[in-house]
């Protein structure tokens, strides 16, 4: 059997297909997206006060999905998993700049993608927090220079769950669905006890 | 006319995941949102001062030529079209300030722009956000994918009270 996919990584996709199909793919996103109903800050950040289950569980069905077929099509030796980008991990920088995002995000209702989505059907506060965005990646190359030890601390590489915790692919694909599913089951019995409190 | 209603999220969740698989497959990433406005900013910057090629972050951005010439960057107009078509047809399109009932809108848009800067800085850290980090690196196995996830929904659940008026009675 030959590993074909990645298709653009193994060589089989030129670099201005890709970058077309690259618009193509978007439009799918954006459509889902937007018909999930990602395109307004009244379903992101009443998330934070446990009174909508949507992202959440749009999200934990994505990882799952996306991952059964990863790991399939890897184990039956069509995927080249090695070739997929996954970001290296960066321990301290993630730690800190999770949490600031964290703040960022329950303060705007957005993120950058679905502040995509939420400009394409007019939403303004979608308009400025992108106009936002645009300072704060500014902000951000003047400060580099300053910070470029802390942004590069805790570097572990291309460091998927199978290195942290041993066994191979199908080790990490069970605890991505088991995390995935303890974290959607939080949320849900919190949402479950605060409704029962009345305070939404 | 009314507006459609959104899918399930059941059902975006497997169309999502689906659609992320063949990114993988195809260009062997997935979604990705916050390295556009990255190479965006960085494109305006260079654009206004030429010198800017020299930064010491973006100039890995413009030593190629035109930053915006990248796959995230023309995925994103993807998602911004496909976003269009969606709501055009949901009949969705229409100018609004999302916020909690009473509150002032120029306070809530002052919020959503700042909540950008700091959402632009915190990506530049964490190479991604919610899409390019959390639910690619997710759906790949990715520890840090998990690490950013924690971190930033920790964090929003811990902050959230100090939005709860801007965010009152929203669903």
């Amino acid at each position: 059997m030959e590993t074909v996919f990645p298709l653009f990584t193994n060589g089989f996709l030129d670099n201005n297909l890709n970058l077309m199909l690259g618009l193509g793919i978007g439009i799918i996103f954006g459509f889902i997206l937007e018909r999930g109903g990602f395109g307004t800050s009244a379903h992101i950040a009443p998330v934070f006060y446990f009174r909508s289950l949507i992202v959440p569980k749009i999200m934990v069905t994505a990882i799952i999905t996306a991952s059964t077929l990863i790991l399939i099509g890897s184990l039956l030796g069509y995927i080249d998993f090695s070739q997929i980008f996954i970001p290296t991990t960066y321990l301290w920088a993630y730690l800190v700049g999770g949490i600031i995002f964290g703040l960022g995000m329950v303060m705007s209702g957005w993120c950058p993608g679905t502040a995509v989505v939420g400009i394409a059907s007019l939403k303004i506060d979608a308009i400025f927090f992108a106009l936002g965005l645009l300072v704060g990646m500014f902000f951000y190359f003047n400060i580099y220079e300053y910070i470029i030890d802390f942004a590069n601390s805790g570097n572990l590489g291309r460091f998927t769950i199978d290195k942290l915790v041993g066994g191979d692919i199908r080790i990490s694909y069970l605890v991505t669905v088991g995390v995935s599913l303890a974290l959607l089951l939080f949320v849900m019995t919190m949402k479950k006890v605060i409704d029962k409190k009345g305070e939404n | 006319m009314n507006e459609k209603k959104y899918w399930s999220p059941v059902t975006a969740g497997i169309l999502l995941g689906i659609a992320l698989f063949i990114s993988f497959m195809v260009a062997g990433q997935g979604m990705g949102a916050s390295g556009a406005f990255a190479r965006s900013s960085a494109q305006i910057a260079y654009t206004v001062d030429p010198n800017f090629a020299q930064n010491a972050y973006a100039g890995k951005y413009l030593k190629h030529g035109n930053a915006l010439l990248n796959w995230t960057v023309i995925e994103v107009v993807g998602i911004f079209i496909g976003g269009f078509i969606s709501a055009l047809l949901a009949r969705r399109i229409k100018p609004e300030v999302t916020r909690g009932k009473g509150y002032s809108s120029g306070k809530r848009l002052f919020f959503a722009f700042l909540g950008g800067v700091i959402v632009a800085a915190a990506t530049r850290l964490t190479r991604g956000c919610t899409s390019g980090q959390a639910l690619d690196g997710a759906a790949t196995f990715s520890v840090g994918a998990w690490i950013f996830m924690l971190a930033a929904f920790g964090a929003g659940f811990f902050f959230a009270f100090l939005f709860k008026k801007q965010w009152k009675g929203v669903e």
